[in-house]
């Protein structure tokens, strides 16, 4: 798993790619909070993510409690295949804003 | 009709070992015969158990973990063990309601997707078995 940070209108966007498990998750975290922290809106890219487990998605619900805490906002951009499922089957697809493409927000 | 081992793989038990038990997972889904789909949550299943038995079981303590899948009739039967203290049945009670609060996620997305899941009594003085059961599709079970 590798990810990448950077700037996406006033969001901080998260890229995730390869699989995310009990292995690397503490890593995404630490990132995710690290930015919700900092007072920023997160957009989590999950085009190039394949796996994800439910310490990943842990860590999302986290941040994004944390998120909406502090009035800010968690969304997943991209979720297809077994990402997708997941969210499907713990219907976090119906609690977290999901979007299919960057093109979808609005600055 | 007698069980066909389709797979049986011994790991440590370690967080860095999970990608590979994947691996492992899909590939022997494919041989029976599963849906993409079916594939992916099996295989997220399975990679929950080893989690569970990795952070629960061994708690943090090195281990090792079995991974046997059969084919019995139209069923798949994987069976997990490990050789941690015994764990009581109670471990496999669903408590959890909310999916926003912590915890209990993996078990309860181990029996939204598999049909039957027990504890076996283990086969020597310590550990544990856990069995999941799975329908396989429509056809596999007569060309395997």
């Amino acid at each position: 798993m590798t990810f990448e940070q950077k700037k996406y209108l006033h969001y901080q966007l998260l890229a995730l790619t390869g699989e995310v498990d009990l292995h690397n998750s503490p890593q995404v975290r630490k990132q995710l909070l690290d930015i919700v922290e900092s007072g920023n809106s997160v957009i989590v890219d999950f085009s190039a993510l394949s796996y994800i487990d439910s310490s990943g998605i842990a860590t999302l619900v986290e941040a994004y409690n944390l998120a909406k805490n502090n009035q800010l906002s968690l969304t997943i951009v991209g979720a297809t295949g077994a990402p997708l499922q997941v969210m499907e089957l713990t219907h976090l697809n119906k609690v977290f804003p999901m979007i299919d493409s960057l093109d979808e927000i609005k600055g | 009709m007698s069980m066909k081992r389709i797979l049986h793989v011994e790991h440590s038990a370690c967080t860095s070992q999970l990608c590979q038990i994947r691996d492992k997972v899909r590939e022997a889904c494919h041989v029976l015969m599963y849906s993409d789909s079916d594939i992916n949550l099996i295989t997220l299943v399975i990679d929950e158990a080893c989690t569970n038995i990795i952070r629960y079981a061994y708690g943090g303590e090195s281990g090792r973990i079995i991974l046997e899948i059969f084919q019995h009739e139209d069923e798949a039967i994987f069976h997990l063990q490990d050789f941690a203290k015994c764990i009581d049945k109670s471990c496999l009670e669903l408590r959890k309601t909310n999916v926003l609060e912590p915890g209990g996620l993996g078990l309860q997305l181990i029996y939204q997707v598999m049909d039957f899941v027990q504890l076996l009594p283990p086969r020597g003085s310590v550990g544990n078995i856990l069995e999941l059961k799975k329908h396989l599709p429509k056809g596999s079970q007569n060309d395997l």
